[in-house]
């Protein structure tokens, strides 16, 4: 039986490489890409935990649903976003995004 | 034969979220995500949460990923290959990500509850119903609004003015 750190370890890892490839990315939509991945390491979190501490109402499964929500709504936002910044600056770099600034 | 199951999904998890964030052209990259998200509801099955997994690949891999794909290639102009993909700083992200890894793990391996084995009875998907629709009932109602504000808000800002 694996014990509960294994799961936290590979929660840990996903966060991480989505928080260097959150830094990273030059365009916008591989942020986005990367911040879904650490949505996934938070839910992979809330169901291990849930397994195996054990709630009486599958406390940690209704939050994951609910994370899977808030995630689809966030990324239908952000890539509507997306493209309408991409229909005026005609760019998705964000070095090349300085509408804000001029 | 347990633990081998667990392994190898766990390093598809690893190398394909690796992959997703590295690889040049952003198509590949969403096809990456969605290998990523697979395998991350076969997580999912493995830890007695069918239902969440279920959900995992009809939300994500069949609706987000493809909301992904039409992004991708309705502003397809900048992915051209030559161009660099990734910003200036990337040693000095990759130097912070690997700390914080490194925190993580230091923290999560002295910490008791590491070794904990699971003897507790899985959630069944008939109580995950219920207390969806009793316990949570609230909070879920609210999800329903966000996701409507999310659908309007998505139209108003996507509508072309012109």
């Amino acid at each position: 039986m694996i014990p509960l750190g294994y799961f936290t370890f590979l929660s840990a890892f996903l966060f991480c490489v989505g928080v260097y490839g959150a830094l990273t990315r030059r365009n916008v939509i591989g942020i986005l890409i990367s911040i879904e991945l650490i949505l996934n390491a938070t839910n992979i979190n809330l169901v291990a935990f849930n397994k195996y501490l054990g709630t009486k109402d599958g406390l940690g499964e209704v939050f994951s649903l609910f994370v899977i929500a808030i995630a689809a709504a966030a990324s239908v936002v952000g890539l509507v976003l997306i493209i309408a910044i991409y229909r005026n600056a005609r760019t998705l770099f964000t070095d090349g995004l300085t509408l804000m600034k001029e | 034969m347990n633990e081998a199951v667990f392994y190898f999904i766990a390093g598809c998890v690893c190398v394909f979220s690796v992959l997703a964030v590295t690889q040049r052209d952003i198509f590949h990259c969403a096809l990456w995500l969605a290998m990523t998200l697979l395998s991350v509801s076969g997580i999912y099955f493995y830890l007695d949460a069918p239902f969440l997994g279920v959900v995992q690949i009809l939300v994500y891999v069949g609706g987000i990923i493809t909301l992904f794909v039409f992004a991708i290639k309705l502003t397809a102009k900048i992915g051209y290959k030559g161009i660099r993909q990734t910003s200036k700083q990337w040693a000095l992200a990759l130097f912070i990500a690997t700390l914080l890894l490194c925190i993580l793990f230091r923290a999560f391996s002295t910490h008791p509850w590491a070794r904990i084995v699971s003897n507790v009875e899985p959630t069944s998907i008939a109580q995950l119903g219920r207390s969806l629709m009793i316990n949570y009932a609230v909070p879920f109602e609210f999800m329903s609004v966000i996701l409507l504000a999310a659908l309007v808000g998505a139209i108003v800002i996507g509508k072309d003015k012109r």
